[in-house]
């Protein structure tokens, strides 16, 4: 969901022209009510060619505006921090930011809180905040909603129309769906805990559209438990499971290339999810074994079975990336090329994948500890952003430099590590990051970060076809 | 009519052309190369625009009239050729 919401955008590759001539000359409809006079119709046409074509062909070969910009919105030079909000009861706890959301109207941003350090967290309860933004009388220390929930959450999503609604995954494995709307009790939704329930930490939760029964909502949720899991809201509250996935490590397509891992009916961690923003029905995955995974929703093949499931399980994955040097935390579609993903981990590199081969194109360290987040830019096609365990939020631009950091902005001291980072859809200078130091900052960008450039999705595509398998 | 086709691909095969509209005095478009949608867009607003440029050019000078106008963008440029009865209007992407 967080990739589709950016605005529509044609593309073409003007250096490489085929056969355009096949093109067809449309009639519009509107053109039988108004009869169209051919003889004025070509005169007018073999007056203005000439013309025309001339322009055309020095346009082609003229250098008059390279490098020529215009500024029409006042530049602004730096990266600054708008906000640093916190959440007194969390801060008590010492609870880290565990995920970010940014809600359909881009005004207001929720983070939960929990723990991805230690290990003592079964019964610690912990919250989910929001912060209206554009509000008058923000308080940067008291949110606006601060909602009790029973275990650490571990991610959150705001519905991508609905400005309210929000889905959580915890750490017990339920899913809960809150209406922020809703003082009094804002939980509408739950799994409970039931047959079907993950039996691990929920680390990504989405919302998908549900096309055939437009009153009810689905959700997906990804957790280490090797399933990914696919719930409708009911009226009475109940979550239930409507159709799902499971990953097993005899199921994994391994191409002849890569080495053999574990086999076996072993479940293969999920730890991250991100939808194709060019086709719905493919997805990415990230998992603890260090590679992701190229899935499919429209798959038949069912999962190795395995008990204690409603509904039969699939097995989703068609194609196997090559590995990290350790688990994989974090994946992204390109929201502008329809074949690249980002994918980063524990090895503190971010791979730069193109769907059509296990090799990653481009291969970066970004960190000497974790990479726990990556995000493509939703307006600038080459930028994407990285949150490090050494407490930076980076900003990468590969039309600047492929080798280190357009920005590297200083999220908090080098033992606090950032955990999560989103960027605000309808507010693009807005980047939102969470550490675990339990603040959630609000970084706005400076106006490099706003803008497409005029040759970026050029220099985008000649990235995507360095494919060399 | 096979001529009036045959210039207008002549022209969208030119190098970078994405797009190419002919439309009438009305501001109505009659020929396309683009979806609906897009064409209704920039029939619409390059005739407003034209018209404007038109005036534009006759005020400062009653003896002058419009030739050719071209809007150059970050992505694009669009050319414009008026007449009297029809707008040709044709988007090219001038990239190297």
């Amino acid at each position: 969901w967080r990739c589709c919401e950016v605005q529509s955008h044609s593309s073409r590759d003007a250096g490489m022209q085929t056969d355009q001539s096949e093109e067809t000359i449309q009639n519009l409809n509107l053109q039988k009510e108004a009869p169209v006079d051919y003889a004025g119709l070509l005169s007018f046409l073999q007056g203005v060619e000439d013309v025309v074509i001339k322009e055309l062909n020095k346009n082609w070969r003229s250098h008059a505006f390279d490098g020529y910009e215009v500024n029409w919105v006042d530049q602004n030079e730096t990266v600054f921090c708008l906000h640093s909000l916190s959440c007194p009861e969390a801060q008590d706890q010492k609870l880290q930011v565990t995920s970010i959301s940014w809600n359909a109207t881009g005004s207001v941003v929720a983070c939960s809180y929990g723990r991805l350090d230690d290990g003592d967290w079964s019964t610690e309860k912990s919250y989910v905040c929001t912060w209206n933004l554009d509000r008058r009388g923000l308080n940067p220390k008291r949110p606006d909603l601060v909602v009790d929930v029973p275990s650490s959450v571990m991610c959150l999503a705001f519905h991508p129309s609905q400005p309210s609604l929000i889905v959580g995954g915890l750490y017990s494995g339920e899913v809960l769906i809150w209406d922020t709307s809703r003082i009094e009790d804002p939980l509408i939704w739950r799994t409970g805990m039931t047959d079907d329930t993950h039996t691990d930490p929920v680390y990504q939760v989405d919302w998908l559209q549900d096309s055939k029964h437009s009153h009810h909502f689905q959700i997906l949720s990804v957790s280490t438990d090797g399933k990914i899991l696919v719930w409708r809201t009911q009226r009475d509250g109940q979550l239930t499971l409507v159709e799902g996935f499971a990953l097993v490590a005899q199921q994994i397509p391994w191409s002849m290339k890569l080495k053999k891992r574990t086999r076996g009916e072993t479940a293969v961690g999920v730890t991250s999810l991100s939808f194709s923003c060019f086709d719905p029905s493919v997805f990415i995955i990230g998992v603890e074994g260090g590679y992701s995974l190229k899935c499919s929703t429209a798959v038949e093949t069912a999962a190795v079975p395995r008990t204690g499931s409603s509904v039969p399980l699939k097995a989703p994955a068609e194609f196997a990336f090559s590995p990290h040097g350790g688990p994989v935390y974090c994946v992204s579609c390109s929201p502008f090329h329809r074949n690249l993903f980002l994918s980063g981990g524990t090895d503190g590199h971010v791979h730069l994948h193109s769907m059509l081969q296990a090799q990653p194109l481009i291969s970066l360290q970004l960190s000497k500890k974790y990479l726990f987040s990556v995000r493509w830019s939703p307006v600038r096609p080459l930028v994407f952003a990285a949150a490090t365990g050494e407490g930076e939020v980076q900003l990468f631009d590969f039309g600047k430099s492929s080798q280190k950091p357009a920005v590297s902005v200083k999220q908090a001291s080098a033992q606090t590590a950032v955990y999560c980072i989103e960027f605000n859809f309808k507010q693009p200078q807005l980047l939102a990051a969470g550490d675990a130091s339990g603040m959630l900052k609000i970084w706005q960008l400076s106006s490099d970060f706003i803008q497409q450039g005029p040759r970026e999705m050029n220099h985008l595509e000649q990235l995507a076809n360095e494919v060399t398998d | 009519m096979a001529e009036v086709e045959e210039t207008l691909k002549r022209i969208q095969a030119h190098k970078g052309v994405i797009g190419t509209i002919v439309v009438n005095a009305e501001g109505i478009p009659i020929r396309t190369t683009l979806d609906n949608s897009t064409t209704v867009q920039y029939a619409g607003l390059l005739h407003q625009l034209t018209m404007k440029a038109r005036s534009t050019v006759r005020d400062i000078d009653p003896q002058n009239d419009l030739t050719f106008l071209r809007i150059r963008s970050k992505k694009h440029e669009i050319m414009v050729a008026p007449d009297k009865e029809y707008l040709l209007i044709v988007i090219q992407n001038p990239c190297e």
